[in-house]
């Protein structure tokens, strides 16, 4: 069955080809085929990778590592790439939700796209191109196609952001995605080259990650450093970190689905997973490890500290889904790449679950999404209400629900590993505080107190389509016991999640201790220092961050249904401070200050004076000279025969001079 | 080296450079027409001269034949004179000048 | 005996072309140009090619010149029309071009003319077959095809010249 992991990719291809192609006559005939062929190749593609799956959870942890040869793509000289796939434990385990949450989003599309006539057909051809792309990304076994994917993703996530383009504050929306998303894309390239000719240079000429990871070690620590912080920098674009992160929120403009597919769930995690992917890369260089901890970081608590004042729903959930980015590169710059990746597999559920929730609400709200006009769905809403409430414990991080298990591996961990810090583990608890204080002042706002929406819009509050509610209701399942994949020792759990990713992430400090020398040795060291850690401490962090949590709901709930006078009040108090975290620190404004308007100016510099003057005028210039030579010339062609025959004597004569010289000379 | 080559020669290039002074001096189509038989004419002076210098019949051959395109031409061109006068009234090579757009 | 014939001959060629030119009236023009048709064929007649000195004047002066004639008197053009006058520029500029023109050919002419090889058609093998006679012998073998070609051209510039010239009804 290894041998048909293509069909993975092919699925989604095929409903490409049959929507994009046909989509308009099949829309025009029968609109119900395309969701039929949409959902049904994501569909098709994640029974194929839970059949992979669970054959390769049949094999021993040893032998989990399989390559499949499809075909060859590029060769041309030290150049070998083939599109080929690699099932690991790793990138099973990101198909897996991906094929999985991206079917059930699929399915929730077609209720929330119900009513958007005529572009039906290229919502879908879109989002099952993402899929394609994705699951290219996910499954390569070597960083061309993995870059392919990634480039693949941005674009549909381009594509679909500007999906109503119509409006052009979506279509801006879009460009800002796009163009971001190229400065990564950039570093990325670059650093992919570094690599190919760094090891090039030791004679591994290769991209294939079965080939590049055992030799890294060849590389002076320097390369290292630089190949991993290029990555790094693609990762900040593509997985909205600080300070390539400024586009996520504006990707709000696309349709809900999109966003809680492309933008939380999946794509955004593919920083996430090349890191994960690359770990090998990472272990050897302890100063891009502390760079991805410490922007993670920073980058979780700043953009907690902007949801906290947003009142667009999507925005809220936006900057919640940057932070959570910034606690999964937490985790791996402190090393703890399968904490990492388990968040990235629980913020999937909960994430996806709160924008398809949000989406509910929307169309509940007839495309409201300004919370201070809603309020009060609980009673019309009961299954979006029920759902998000799970999701936003979950990502509250309340034992028992999944959220709190990641999360709280990744803050333990942050604190005890050996790149771990004190001052890690702090900011990231107050921004887990800060989330639980603004996911639940969206709850409140939302679902609680009075709806202070016109009449019209009140009268239409319904509950979603079957479509759309049996989606949240398996994700607000798996938001629940998605998190017991993972319970990790303290708790009285065995961590299998850990264990299951332990052969990509084998080379483990012990292995490394031969290979990397004393960077790793020093490493491996402190990571047996940092074991014999008393579970005391782990518990006692455990607990406050948990306190933590509840702090920041009991204070949403004072100042959203109690006291709701309280939000006001405070914003007068510390009115610079509300200004600022309102209009999200003026990042925006200082990019456009500090990068966009000198950008602008000097675009227009090289327009209007190289371009305009020098460029168009030789062109021009040469043109004019050449007008202004046959306005001259033109007399020569006075019509008269004769002074045609004086230029034939005139040209007789100066070859018959030519050839006297020759004769003479 | 036949005796006085070098006369006739001479006396061609004389006769060739006063055609032209015609060809392009005079305005009366059928004048220019004689002029470019006077080349003609020293034209084939010279071919006659060399082909008996070189002792060959090469060169009289070329005359014959550019004697047979002369009076083709003289046809033609007599024809395109006679068209012309009818349709402009004269035959001033000055008004002639269709080839101008 | 030649040199005389020669210098009277051309000197009778030259004056008869340049009364061609200067010539006021276009029926004049046309019979010294008969003149100097003559003259051009008695300078072949000391070049040894009486053949073609009958040519000359059978073809130039018996049919060229008479259609030329014949087109001056149908058409009724002895004066030229007074039409734009040539600038003083124009017309020193054609001069000057024209004296370069002959210095350039008299200096070509008088250098060239020494060719190692020499052909087989003596003026001795002329004068004991006759002039026609040899030429015949090579127009009907060696040069038939250029012959019957020439053959063609003229056809095709008598039709050319009756469709030319038809009246259109």
């Amino acid at each position: 069955m290894f041998d048909l992991v293509w069909l993975i990719p092919i699925f989604p291809a095929i409903g490409v080809l049959i929507n994009g192609l046909l989509g308009r006559r099949i829309e025009a005939a029968n609109r119900s085929i395309i969701h039929w062929v949409a959902c049904g190749a994501v569909g098709l593609s994640f029974l194929v990778t839970c059949i992979i799956f669970f054959e390769m959870l049949g094999l021993p942890a040893e032998e989990r590592l399989y390559e499949y040869t499809w075909f060859n793509w590029i060769s041309g000289g030290v150049l070998q790439t083939f599109v080929a796939y690699q099932i690991d434990p790793l990138s099973m385990l990101m198909c897996m939700f991906v094929t999985g949450v991206g079917f059930l989003i699929h399915v929730y599309s077609i209720g929330y796209m119900g009513h958007d006539e005529g572009r039906y057909y290229r919502y879908f051809t879109y989002l099952n191109l993402f899929m394609f792309s994705m699951i290219n990304l996910i499954l390569a076994n070597n960083f061309l196609l993995m870059f392919l994917g990634w480039e693949g993703v941005g674009l549909c996530s381009y594509l679909l952001i500007g999906f109503w383009f119509t409006d052009e504050a979506n279509a801006i929306a879009g460009k800002k995605a796009f163009i971001t998303n190229r400065v990564g894309d950039f570093c990325f390239i670059i650093g992919m080259l570094m690599l190919f000719c760094g090891l090039g240079e030791h004679g591994v000429w290769s991209l294939r990650f079965s080939e590049v990871f055992p030799n890294v070690h060849l590389l002076s620590p320097e390369v290292i450093t630089i190949i991993c912080l290029l990555f790094f920098a693609g990762c900040t674009a593509k997985s909205a970190q600080i300070p390539l992160y400024v586009w996520l929120p504006d990707a709000m403009a696309g349709p809900t689905p999109v966003s809680a597919l492309i933008h939380a769930a999946t794509m955004v995690t593919s920083g996430i997973y090349m890191v994960a992917r690359s770990n090998i890369l990472y272990s050897l260089s302890p100063v891009a490890m502390a760079v991805v901890a410490v922007v993670g970081a920073l980058t979780a608590l700043f953009a907690a500290t902007i949801g906290l004042a947003q009142n667009d729903i999507k925005k809220v959930l936006a900057y919640s889904t940057v932070s959570q980015l910034g606690y999964m590169f937490l985790g791996l710059g402190v090393g703890a790449f399968a904490a990492g990746m388990f968040h990235v597999l629980t913020h999937a559920f909960f994430k996806a679950l709160l924008f398809m929730g949000a989406g509910s609400v929307i169309h509940a709200m007839s495309g409201e999404q300004d919370m201070r006009a809603m309020g009060g769905l609980r009673k019309k809403t009961p299954i979006t209400f029920w759902t998000m409430l799970i999701a936003t414990l979950a990502i509250a991080g309340i034992p028992g629900l999944s959220g709190f298990f990641s999360k709280d591996e990744i803050l333990w961990l942050a604190y005890s590993s050996p790149q771990g810090h004190f001052l890690l583990w702090l900011i990231g608890a107050v921004a887990a505080g800060l989330t639980a204080f603004y996911m639940f002042r969206l709850i409140f706002m939302t679902f609680f107190n009075e709806n202070r929406a016109s009449e019209e819009v009140q009268h239409h509050i319904h509950e979603s389509p079957a479509t759309m509610t049996v989606p949240l209701i398996i994700l607000a399942f798996l938001s629940v016991f998605g998190g017991y994949l993972g319970v990790p020792h303290a708790l009285g759990g065995s961590n299998r999640f850990h264990h299951y990713l332990e052969p990509v992430m084998g080379l483990g400090p012990g292995k490394l201790l031969q290979k990397a020398g004393a960077v790793a040795h020093e490493a491996a060291h402190h990571g047996a220092e940092a074991a014999h850690h008393s579970l005391t401490a782990e518990y006692i962090l455990m607990a406050i961050s948990v306190v933590i949590a509840l702090i920041g709901i009991f204070i949403a709930y004072t100042m959203y249904i109690k006291k709701q006078d309280r939000p006001k009040i405070l914003a007068e108090k510390f009115r610079l401070l509300h200004q600022l975290i309102f209009n999200k620190w003026y990042v925006d404004e200082l990019y456009s200050f500090f990068i966009v308007r000198p950008f602008h100016a000097i675009s227009s510099f090289f327009w209007k004076g190289i371009d305009v003057v020098i460029i168009d005028g030789l062109v021009n210039g040469i043109a004019a000279v050449v007008g202004w030579s046959s306005r001259v010339m033109r007399h020569m062609q006075s019509g008269y025969v004769q002074s045609y025959a004086v230029s034939v004597v005139l040209g007789t004569v100066a070859l018959l001079i030519y050839y006297f010289l020759q004769m003479t000379g | 080296m036949i005796e006085f080559q070098n006369v006739y020669l001479g006396l061609s290039a004389v006769l060739f450079v006063i055609g032209a002074i015609g060809a392009i001096t005079r305005r009366n189509a059928i004048v220019v027409f004689m002029c470019i038989e006077i080349m003609l004419g020293a034209v084939n002076i010279v071919f006659i001269t060399f082909s008996r210098a070189n002792q060959s019949v090469e060169g009289i051959f070329m005359v014959l034949f550019v004697m047979a395109v002369a009076a083709a031409e003289a046809a033609v061109g007599l024809a395109i004179f006679i068209l012309m006068y009818r349709k402009r009234g004269s035959l001033d090579v000055e008004r002639f000048n269709l080839m101008k757009w | 005996m030649e040199l005389i014939m020669l210098i009277i001959c051309g000197a009778l060629a030259i004056t008869t072309s340049l009364m061609v030119i200067f010539a006021r009236n276009t029926v004049h023009s046309a019979l010294w140009m008969v003149a100097s048709f003559f003259s051009t064929a008695v300078i072949f007649l000391l070049l040894r090619a009486q053949f073609i000195a009958i040519l000359q004047i059978i073809v130039y002066a018996g049919s060229i010149m008479m259609f030329i004639i014949y087109a001056i008197m149908m058409l009724n053009l002895r004066q030229e029309d007074p039409g734009r006058g040539q600038t003083p520029a124009t017309k020193s500029f054609g001069l000057i071009l024209l004296i370069v023109l002959f210095i350039c050919l008299m200096s070509l002419g008088v250098g060239s003319g020494v060719m190692a090889l020499k052909g087989p058609i003596t003026d001795q093998l002329m004068l004991q077959h006759g002039h026609v006679a040899v030429l015949s012998n090579f127009l009907f073998s060696d040069y038939l095809l250029p012959f019957e070609v020439v053959s063609i051209l003229l056809t095709a510039g008598v039709v050319g010249a009756v469709v030319l010239a038809k009246r259109k009804e």
